[in-house]
């Protein structure tokens, strides 16, 4: 790709929920609209497309990152997992993780928007921390807005999940 | 989006190829991009290509320790800078500073370099690398340069960065003798915000040294050499006193995070604190596990 | 027959689609030949417009179509809930920051984005409107262009005015009067989700797709701008990704419908977050207040004039204003009351329905009176409120519906979980507050129930679930009634082509309203299957329970029974349901509240002197629900508005500048709370009573929690501090400020 002169047609090829897969992107592309426009992987959400809301969250190499801010050209070679990848079992009558599971037994779940993003921050703070204290939960969090601010009971679930893996 | 092309370069040398083939100005350096996509998304920034660090073979991600000085490079995330045991050791206050820069999210993409070259005025690591003497590594085909952060932030979006460079890491002298250092800021909430204002400080056997953020046009530095800061036994008058001719060199603004007021005065109340929390920080001289 | 599904946790429904991302939301929709629509708007709030030339962006390729207010009908299609005044595309001059002079249509987003700014628009920038003071000032410019309004008013910026009250506040007399002048800023949304608009002309009609509130009011809307029959106008809504009012009434779908028309394409517009800004914002309130107080703390009177700043056009803020100031006086009996309130027009975004339409407004208001009295006469915080809440029966508005719950019950519990009375560290201080909100007045909701063969049964209602969990309430009473458990009734909604009508997804009415309908249904349902059970078994003596039919001592299964009435050709039994609230002419909102929501907050919050800066310590929210049908939801509803309301109490305010340009303009620096805004302790408790209207006892819940914060954090500042403020939101360098004043 040195000194490419053009604005699409770019090949990404990416590693999505442990598929290997290639795209073909224009440069103003962002992560989060291959995602959902190329791959359609609609899970992770668009809100302010600035870094501070967190919907987009997904882990690119087993970190959690906006992909809003992630041009999709410069993802080429990286492992990315989104929420659709945190099933076990395949997206058709697959298994819940445990911190999904989580979300829906702490009444989590408002209107659902921010979950996505919600969901992989706190498997990327339980990947690295996986008994975190309730404070380390909310900084970890803190990045990813819920308007429905059902924000204790996220806490509660990522914490649950943290129990649960005790 | 404004389209542009994308390279990725393999080297320095292909990066400085790159640069010479195309004029000032439409040609953006591409690290963590946490900045730059916000940039190109309102169509504040229009380059005709954005060059990704993130592959130089001769530029890995990474932080070494060479001929006393800590060298971070271009591509080392905030996550890792934060997570290195001899930057939390020698310079707390980085460490402090990049923990509050953005989200877990930001922090993992952003870097040191990028933040820098980026010349907000409110920039958080500003008075850290201030305080700790950091400098800039600038590199073209002609060889490097090296600029204190200081001196490489003009203002508000505007360094010393010179056509044919780029930013390609930046140096901390380790210090002789451990540092007592804080950090402090203030947000108009307590998760993910930008500074009101923001401060470093260093206290020395004898030498006190403030940095301020978000206060000027951009971040500086004001030494007491008094010792009155430094001085266990001063009162908590005569430390207000030179506190206050130090935030005095300030010069707020109002704007939507704050008034200019308000700044000021709080500068002297995060100023104590900042002192405060300094002096009683327990030094350790080597990090663990450090060489 | 399965154990009984009210009052019990049950899990979401349609939770496990959110935590996989499996949820379409209507960003999410995919339609096939898709343009992409960018609107065209100015750098200031009002402007004439003198010419558009759209040459250079008709030549952009990919362009399909740069719609301007020319290309539209002339008179200009105008649309709103209440008054049809908002334009389809501005026409002579912008009135607000963000109002779109033209839309462009094109096959890719940047062709669209690169096409709108060419769109080349010379405008005269005009003065603007953005202030209360200023649209009362007679020398301010008009609005709104007087030839679309009627009446003495049109000449002026008032669009509405109101006389509320009771008694005779001029002959009423107190040895303690307290009088201040609130404000309560313009605060926005900020739902997750920004407003996606698609719409699609096939065969002879029009499909939209919008995550709105109301679809059956978009629907007719939709039909009277195109002169179509209603049920030629589809609107497919799916679940909004958070609403709060902000996605009750049409915006653009009205224009992306023309432009569908106009290219013969499918059409998408998507707004930034930043454009939701300029589309919807709680309306902001100025209130002079004066109360008269006897020395024991009674109210005596109270005096007040309101004024609610909308925005350009009416939107429906014009009846937040009018139905949160009938009940000015909050939920306390006072002899004499005299309300005047006034709804102004300015050069700002249409003020919307926004939680609690209009009551944290009031109750900011009305309860930081109640603590200055307390402080003046000396008497305790709780005690005064006490003194003056309404018990039930007892009248708070004279000649209307009496209080309907046990508030008393409400303020006690909140008062003892906060601790109240209990010494505090230094720097510490607390606060409560109450506040009443009147629910749907009139209005009405149809529901259908199909009991299919093998007893599980489809609820198609017309209810939006926007977070507050409407799909599992109405799956819940419909399990109920019907003897199954959730899993078992799938709730359609969200489409005007196949759920009945409902009036509208607001003010907290579903569970009274849809749920009354769809146990309504049910009991059809069950009246049906009675005369199956007569006919199939020749039988008189039949009883039909929650699941099971008594036949003369015999216990049959729904399944049972239905295999035996539709015997061998099969078929299902269809229930129809509705609750309406017929309009009462004479009343001055048309109608009765049909239940009060009751809250009572009360926080403990510590103040740092020095910076200003403040710290929930704890927070408690009591909400008078009449019955929980699922608690954990009630629950996690009233958190949600708890910090909602911390949001709007401690940081939340749109900043105009002297263009009428909003500065805060998108999430940088517009702040909202976060997890580490979350106060240390929060808890939300119930009061249950079961003497809601709704089904099983149950009234609306969901926006209480937000109502009284900001007065019980204010007050709790005061005690720590002395600082009063009466301006919002409180934030550090306002506290600070305040506190500088005060010594």
């Amino acid at each position: 790709m040195t000194g490419a002169t053009r604005r699409d047609g770019y090949p990404v090829r990416v590693t999505v929920n442990g598929a290997a897969r290639t795209v073909e992107v224009s440069s103003t592309e962002t992560l989060l609209d291959a995602l959902r426009w190329n791959l359609d992987l609609t899970g992770s959400k668009e809100c302010c497309a600035e870094g501070e809301c967190g919907a987009c969250t997904v882990l690119v190499d087993g970190r959690a990152v906006n992909s809003c801010l992630v041009l999709a050209v410069e993802s080429d070679g990286l492992d990315i997992t989104t929420v659709e990848g945190l099933e076990t079992g395949g997206p058709a009558g697959g298994r819940l993780s445990r911190l999904q599971d989580a979300f829906l037994e702490k009444g989590a779940v408002q209107c659902g928007f921010c979950i996505p993003g919600m969901v992989m921050a706190a498997q990327a703070l339980l990947n690295e921390n996986p008994h975190p204290r309730p404070d380390e939960v909310r900084e970890g969090l803190a990045g990813n807005l819920c308007r429905c601010a059902g924000y204790q009971r996220i806490v509660d679930a990522v914490l649950l999940a943290a129990e649960e893996d005790a | 989006m404004r389209p542009f092309s994308y390279a990725r370069p393999a080297s320095l040398g292909e990066t400085f190829d790159l640069l010479d083939s195309a004029g000032p100005g439409e040609i953006r350096p591409l690290v963590g991009g946490t900045d730059l996509i916000v940039g190109l998304q309102s169509g504040r920034i229009r380059p005709d290509v954005v060059v990704d660090l993130k592959h130089l073979a001769d530029l890995p991600a990474g932080i070494e320790q060479v001929d006393g000085r800590l060298r971070i490079s271009a591509p080392t995330s905030l996550t890792d800078i934060i997570g290195d045991a001899r930057i939390r050791t020698w310079f707390p206050a980085l460490a402090e500073a990049a923990s509050t820069v953005g989200s877990v999210q930001i922090r993992n993409r952003a870097s040191l370099t990028g933040n820098i070259c980026n010349a907000s005025p409110a920039f958080d690591t500003g008075p850290a690398l201030l305080v700790h003497d950091a400098v800039v590594l600038l590199s073209s085909r002609d060889g490097d340069r090296r600029v204190p952060v200081a001196d490489f932030v003009l203002g508000p979006r505007r360094t010393d960065l010179r056509a044919g460079e780029i930013a390609t890491a930046v140096e901390l002298p380790v210090p002789e003798t451990p540092l007592r250092a804080s950090f402090a800021r203030l947000t108009r909430r307590r998760g993910v915000d930008l500074a009101t204002l923001s401060l470093c400080c260093v206290v020395g056997p004898r030498r006190t040294r403030f940095a301020f953020g978000a206060v000027a046009p951009r971040p500086f530095v004001v030494d007491d050499d008094s010792g009155v800061l430094a001085d266990p036994s001063s009162s908590p008058e005569d430390r207000d006193e030179v506190l206050r001719a130090m935030t005095a060199q300030a010069s707020p603004i109002t704007d939507v995070r704050g008034g200019a007021d308000y700044r000021q005065a709080m500068l002297l109340v995060l100023g104590r604190r900042a002192l405060a929390a300094a002096r009683s920080r327990p030094v350790q001289s080597q990090p663990d596990g450090a060489r | 027959m399965s154990a009984p599904q009210i009052g019990v946790s049950t899990r979401r429904v349609g939770g496990r689609e959110r935590v996989t991302g499996r949820q379409r939301f209507v960003g999410d929709v995919r339609l096939d030949n898709l343009l992409h629509v960018r609107l065209v708007t100015l750098d200031c709030a009002r402007a004439r417009i003198v010419a558009i030339d759209t040459t250079d962006a008709e030549r952009v390729a990919g362009v399909r179509a740069v719609l301007t207010a020319a290309d539209l009908p002339d008179p200009m299609p105008r649309f709103g809930p209440v008054y049809a005044d908002r334009p389809v595309l501005a026409v002579g001059e912008t009135r607000f920051h963000g109002e779109p002079v033209a839309a462009v249509a094109a096959e890719t987003e940047e062709a669209a984005e690169e096409a709108a700014a060419l769109v080349r628009v010379t405008v005269e920038e005009l003065p603007a409107v953005l202030t209360v003071e200023r649209a009362l000032d007679p020398d301010a410019p008009l609005v709104q262009d007087p030839c679309l309004r009627k009446g003495p008013l049109a000449q002026t910026n008032t669009l509405r005015e109101w006389h509320f009250g009771w008694g005779d506040v001029d002959a009423a007399s107190a040895p303690c009067v307290v009088e201040n002048t609130y404000t309560f800023p313009m605060v926005t949304h900020f739902a997750i989700e920004p407003h996606v608009f698609l719409a699609s002309a096939d065969h002879d009609g029009v499909t939209v797709w919008s995550a709105i509130q109301h679809p059956y009011l978009l629907q007719s809307t939709i039909a009277t701008l195109l002169g179509l029959p209603i049920a030629k106008v589809r609107v497919i809504a799916p679940d909004p990704g958070g609403a709060f009012g902000g996605k009750q009434h049409a915006k653009f779908e009205p224009l992306v419908a023309f432009l569908a028309l106009r290219t013969g394409r499918p059409c998408r517009l998507a707004l930034t977050l930043a454009q939701t800004f300029q589309a919807v914002r709680r309306t902001a309130y100025r209130v002079r207040m004066r109360t008269g107080f006897a020395a024991d703390g009674t109210i005596r009177f109270q005096d007040v004039v309101t004024d609610g700043l909308l925005g350009a056009y009416a939107d429906i803020g014009v009846r937040v204003i009018s139905k949160s100031t009938y009940l000015m006086c909050g939920p306390y009996r006072v002899p004499d009351a005299r309300v005047h309130v006034r709804a102004l027009l300015s050069h700002t975004p249409p003020a919307t329905a926004f939680r609690g339409f209009g009551t944290p407004q009031v109750a900011w208001a009305v309860e930081s009176q109640m603590d200055e009295a307390a402080r003046r006469l000396g008497i305790d915080r709780l005690a005064i409120r006490l003194r003056n809440l309404a018990h039930r029966g007892e009248e708070v508005v004279r000649g209307d519906k009496p209080a309907d719950g046990d508030w008393h019950e409400a303020v006690h519990k909140a008062a003892e979980a906060i601790g109240w009375g209990n010494p505090l560290p230094p720097g510490r201080g607390r606060g409560i507050g109450v506040a009443i909100k009147s629910s749907a007045t009139t209005g009405a909701s149809y529901a259908i129930v199909r009991l299919h063969m093998d007893g599980s049964a489809t609820v198609m209602a017309g209810t939006s679930d926007m977070g507050q969990g409407a799909r599992t309430v109405l799956a819940q009473i419909a399990a109920n009634e019907l003897g199954l458990t959730t899993d078992a009734v799938q709730v359609v909604m969200g489409d005007t082509g196949v759920a009945p009508f409902d009036l509208q997804t607001s003010a907290s009415r579903s569970t009274v309203f849809m749920g009354t309908a769809v146990a309504e249904a049910c009991r059809d349902v069950k009246r049906q299957l009675a005369g199956m059970a007569t006919r199939a078994f020749g039988a008189d003596d039949v009883g039909v329970g929650n699941g099971t039919v008594a036949v003369e001592g015999r216990t049959l299964s729904f399944p049972d029974l239905l295999v035996a009435g539709f015997a061998g050709v099969r078929g299902e039994v269809i229930g129809v349901g509705s609750r309406r609230g017929e309009a009462d002419t004479a009343h001055p909102l048309g109608g009765a509240p049909s239940f009060y929501e009751f809250n009572c907050t009360a926080v403990e919050v510590e103040v740092d002197r020095e910076t200003g800066e403040l710290l929930i310590v704890k927070h408690v929210s009591v909400a008078d629900v009449g019955k929980a049908l699922n608690p954990a939801h009630v629950e996690a509803q009233d958190e949600g508005a708890a910090i909602m309301g911390l949001g709007h109490t401690l940081m939340e305010h749109l900043i105009f500048d002297e263009h009428g340009r909003i500065v805060n303009l998108g999430a940088l620096d517009y702040r909202i709370p976060t997890t580490k805004d979350l106060p240390l302790e929060l808890h939300s408790l119930l009061v249950e009573n079961e003497d809601g209207p709704g089904p099983y006892g149950a009234k609306g819940a969901g926006e209480g929690g937000l109502f009284a914060v900001s007065p019980a954090v204010a007050a709790a500042v005061t005690e720590a501090t002395g600082a009063v403020i009466r301006e919002l939101p409180l934030t550090a360098e306002r506290v600070w400020r305040a506190l500088r004043t005060e010594g």
